[in-house]
C-alpha cells in the first residue's frame, strides 16, 4: 500500500511494464493518448537505462529518441490546438467511452495483477535531479517523498504534459550522447532541445496549471473509480495524469 | 520453394554439451568464399571456425561433399580502452572472403573497432635434413659435422595455420558494422554508425574516411549508418544503408568524400500501417547486391525488400517475413526484439532470396514463382539426410496440426545469420550457437 515506502525491485518494474506492453497489443480498445503515453514512458524508461551502461548503443538510442521526439511533437501539436481554458487530457478522456475506458482499466489491472504493493512504481526522473550522470541518482529508485496522491504529483510526473518544455533538461537524455561522443578533437556536447522550449505565454501556463486539478477532477468523472479503492484511483492517476 | 532439401547437420568441433548455449559461442557471422569450398563462421568470444567442403569421392557419388572443419583460430580477443574507460568486445561482428589468388586463403574479420587480415594456408611438408640443426631444432656441434647436405622436403600431417597479416585500427570511433571487399581486390571500406573508412589491404596506418554524417552538433543526430556494401563490379559504386529506411548509392569518382548520394532510395510511408513503431521497423539491418549487381536487397524488422538500382522511389518487390509480428510491437519493443538485426542473401543466380526469423525459423522467397517456404533449424526437427518440412505460424482462428501460434513463438531462438553457398543450393544457417547446413538433394 501506498505510504509504506518499500522500494520496488527492477524486476517488478519490467513485469509490469510487460503487461503493459501486451495490454498494448491485445487491446483495441485502448485510447489512443493512452498508447502513447505507454510508449512514451517505454521510451524513457529505455534511455534512462542506457544512461547507466558506460557505452550506450548509438542506434538504439537514436530510434528511441526519435520516438520521443515524435511522440512530443505530436503532443504538442494536440496541445496547442486544444481551447486555452480547457484541460486537453480531460476533453480526450470524456471523449473516450465508458466502456472503452473500462475495459481498458481492467486489462491493465489484470497485468497489474501481481503488483502487491500499489506504491508509486518507480520515479523515473527523480525529481531535481542535480547530478544527471551519476548513476545513484539516476537509477530507478522509488522516490518516497512522492506519496503525494491528491493529482497534483503525477508520480509519472516528468513525463505530463505540463512540464515538458523543462523536463527533457531534467531528465538529460542529452547525457547518452554525451557518453557516446567521447572524441577529444569533437565538441563538447549540450543539452538537446528534444522539445523546442515554446515562449512562455500566459495562456499556455494557465493550461499547464489546470492539470494537477484535471487529474483529480477527471479522475473524479471516471465512474469506475471509487475513493474506496485507493489502488484504483492511483492507477488511474498514472493514467489520466500524465 | 517445393524443392525437396536434403538435410545435414554439422556441429561445431567447440560446441560443448548442447544443453548449454554459452556466451561465447553464439554465432555471430557466417559467410562462404568465393568457390563455396570454405565456410567461415564467426562467434561471439573472437574466434573464426572455417570449414572445408570435402573433395567428392567416385567411391560414394550419392554422398555430397560434406563441410568439415578445416581451420580454428582466435581473432579478436577482448580490449579494454583506458581513455574512456570502457571494454571491446572481442564479438565477431563480419567476415568476408578475399577471392583466392595463391595457394594461401584471406580473409578479414572485424570486432567493433579493428579489422584484422588473415592468411590461412597449408602445410604438408617438412623441410628434413639441416645442416646446422639437428631434427629437434638444437644446434650441432660443428665439429661433427662432416658433409654438407641438401635439405629435402618430406610429406607431413596436413596443418592448417592462421597467422594475422594486417591489423587495421584506430580508425573507428563508433561501432563497426560492416566490411566489404571492393571489386579491385585492392580496397576494402570498413563502416561504422556514422562513418565509412576506405583502406587499402597494404596500408594499415592510414585509411580514407569517405563518408561522414555525423552532425556538428550530436543532439541533431537523428540518422546512423547500419550497413555498406561494394558494388560486385563496379568499383567506384558503393551503397550503404541507414536507421531511416533509406539506402544511398554513392560513386567514389564524384567526390573524395562522398557526403552526397548519387541515387536515394526511399519508399513513401504506407499511411495504413502507421504506428508508433514505424520508424523503428523501418531501420533497415541488411543491405546486399544481388551477384549480377542490378540490384540492391534490404531487410528491416517485418520485410526483406528487392530494389532496382534504376528506381529510387519504391522497390520492386517486399517481401513480408512475419507478418504477424505488426500486432506484436509493442511487446516486441519491450523485450528489445525489435531491435534485432536480420541478415539477408542472394543465391547464386538471384532468383531466390533467404532470411531468418525467430522460433528458429527462417524464411526463403523465390522471386520468380513468388512462392516462399518457412523452415526450421533445429534438432528436434531435423535428422540427417531426412527432407526439411516447411513450417507454418498460425496467425489466429482455429491452429491446425503442426502449427505454431505466434504467442508460442520462442523469441530467444532468432537467425540472424545466413548464408548461401555462390553456385550451388547449399545454405549455412546459424541457430544462436548451432550451425545448421543444408544441402539440396540432387540425384
Amino acid at each position: 500500500m501506498l505510504g509504506r515506502g518499500l522500494k520496488r525491485k527492477l524486476s517488478d518494474y519490467e513485469e509490469n511494464m510487460a503487461g503493459l506492453s501486451s495490454a498494448f497489443d491485445s487491446s483495441r480498445n485502448l485510447p489512443y493518448s493512452l498508447k502513447r503515453q505507454l510508449v512514451l514512458n517505454m521510451c524513457l524508461t529505455k534511455l534512462q537505462t542506457y544512461k547507466m551502461v558506460v557505452e550506450p548503443n548509438l542506434h538504439r538510442s537514436v530510434l528511441i529518441a526519435n520516438t520521443v521526439r515524435q511522440i512530443q511533437e505530436e503532443m504538442r501539436q494536440e496541445s496547442s490546438q486544444q481551447p486555452v481554458n480547457v484541460c486537453p487530457i480531460e476533453n480526450s478522456l470524456l471523449m473516450v467511452s465508458d466502456d472503452d475506458m473500462s475495459s481498458a482499466i481492467s486489462s491493465i489491472l489484470k497485468d497489474l495483477d501481481f503488483m502487491e504493493d500499489i506504491s508509486p512504481p518507480t520515479s523515473l526522473v527523480p525529481a531535481g535531479d542535480d547530478e544527471p550522470k551519476s548513476p545513484e541518482s539516476t537509477c530507478l529508485k522509488l522516490e518516497d517523498d512522492r506519496q503525494d496522491l491528491k493529482g497534483a504529483e503525477c508520480v509519472f510526473g516528468s513525463f505530463e504534459i505540463s512540464n515538458s518544455t523543462s523536463y527533457l533538461k531534467d531528465l538529460a537524455i542529452d547525457d547518452i550522447f554525451e557518453d557516446i561522443d567521447t572524441s577529444m578533437y569533437d565538441s563538447d556536447f549540450c543539452v538537446p532541445p528534444l522539445m523546442t522550449p515554446r515562449p512562455p505565454s500566459s495562456a499556455t501556463e494557465e493550461t499547464l496549471k489546470t492539470f494537477p486539478s484535471c487529474n483529480s477532477s477527471s479522475a473524479n468523472n471516471i465512474p469506475i473509480c471509487r475513493t474506496d479503492l485507493s489502488e484504483l484511483d492511483h492507477i488511474m492517476e498514472i493514467l489520466v495524469g500524465s | 520453394m517445393e524443392e525437396d532439401i536434403d538435410t545435414r547437420k554439422i556441429n561445431n568441433s567447440f560446441l560443448r554439451d548442447h544443453s548449454y548455449a554459452t556466451e561465447a559461442d553464439i554465432i555471430s557471422t557466417v559467410e562462404f568464399n568465393h568457390t563455396g569450398e570454405l565456410l567461415a563462421t564467426g562467434d561471439k568470444g573472437g574466434r573464426v571456425v572455417i570449414f572445408q567442403r570435402e573433395q567428392e569421392s567416385k567411391n560414394q557419388p550419392h554422398r555430397r561433399g560434406e563441410y568439415n572443419v578445416y581451420s580454428t583460430f582466435q581473432s579478436h580477443e577482448p580490449e579494454f580502452d583506458y581513455l574512456k574507460s570502457l571494454e571491446i568486445e572481442e564479438k565477431i561482428n563480419k567476415i568476408r572472403w578475399l577471392p583466392q589468388q595463391n595457394a594461401a586463403y584471406f580473409l578479414l574479420s572485424t570486432n567493433d573497432k579493428t579489422v584484422k587480415l588473415w592468411k590461412v594456408s597449408e602445410r604438408d611438408k617438412r623441410p628434413e635434413g639441416y645442416n646446422l640443426k639437428d631434427e629437434d631444432g638444437r644446434l650441432r656441434d660443428p665439429s661433427m659435422i662432416t658433409m654438407l647436405r641438401v635439405p629435402v622436403l618430406r610429406p607431413m600431417d596436413l596443418m592448417v595455420e592462421a597467422t594475422p597479416r594486417r591489423v587495421f585500427a584506430n580508425a573507428h570511433t563508433y561501432h563497426i558494422n560492416s566490411i566489404s571487399v571492393n571489386s579491385d581486390y585492392e580496397t576494402y571500406m570498413s563502416a561504422d554508425d556514422l562513418r565509412i573508412n576506405l583502406w587499402n589491404f597494404e596500408i594499415t596506418n592510414q585509411s580514407f574516411n569517405i563518408v561522414d554524417i555525423k552532425p556538428a552538433n550530436m543532439e541533431e543526430l537523428t540518422e546512423v549508418i547500419t550497413a555498406a556494401e561494394f558494388h560486385p563490379h563496379h568499383c567506384n559504386t558503393f551503397v550503404y544503408s541507414s536507421s531511416k529506411g533509406t539506402i544511398r548509392l554513392c560513386d567514389m569518382r564524384a567526390s573524395a568524400l562522398c557526403d552526397r548520394h548519387s541515387k536515394f532510395f526511399e519508399e513513401p510511408e504506407d499511411p495504413s500501417n502507421r504506428s508508433f513503431f514505424s520508424e523503428i521497423i523501418s531501420s533497415i539491418s541488411d543491405v546486399k547486391f544481388s551477384h549480377s549487381g542490378r540490384y540492391i536487397m534490404t531487410r528491416d524488422y517485418l520485410t526483406v525488400k528487392v530494389w532496382d538500382l534504376n528506381m529510387e522511389n519504391r522497390p520492386i518487390e517486399t517481401y513480408q517475413v512475419h507478418d504477424y509480428l505488426r500486432s506484436k510491437l509493442c511487446s516486441l519493443y519491450e523485450n528489445d526484439c525489435i531491435f534485432d538485426k536480420f541478415e539477408c542473401v542472394w543465391n547464386g543466380s538471384d532468383s531466390v532470396i533467404m532470411t531468418g526469423s525467430y522460433n528458429n525459423f527462417f524464411r526463403m522467397f523465390d522471386r520468380n514463382t513468388k512462392r516462399d517456404v518457412t523452415l526450421e533449424a533445429s534438432r528436434e526437427n531435423s535428422k540427417p539426410r531426412a527432407i526439411l518440412k516447411p513450417r507454418k505460424v498460425c496467425v489466429g482462428g482455429k491452429r491446425r496440426k503442426d502449427e505454431i501460434s505466434v504467442d508460442s513463438l520462442d523469441f530467444s531462438k532468432k537467425i540472424l545469420h545466413t548464408a548461401w553457398h555462390p553456385s550451388e543450393n547449399i545454405i549455412a544457417v546459424a541457430a544462436t550457437n548451432n550451425l545448421y547446413i543444408f544441402q539440396d538433394k540432387v540425384n
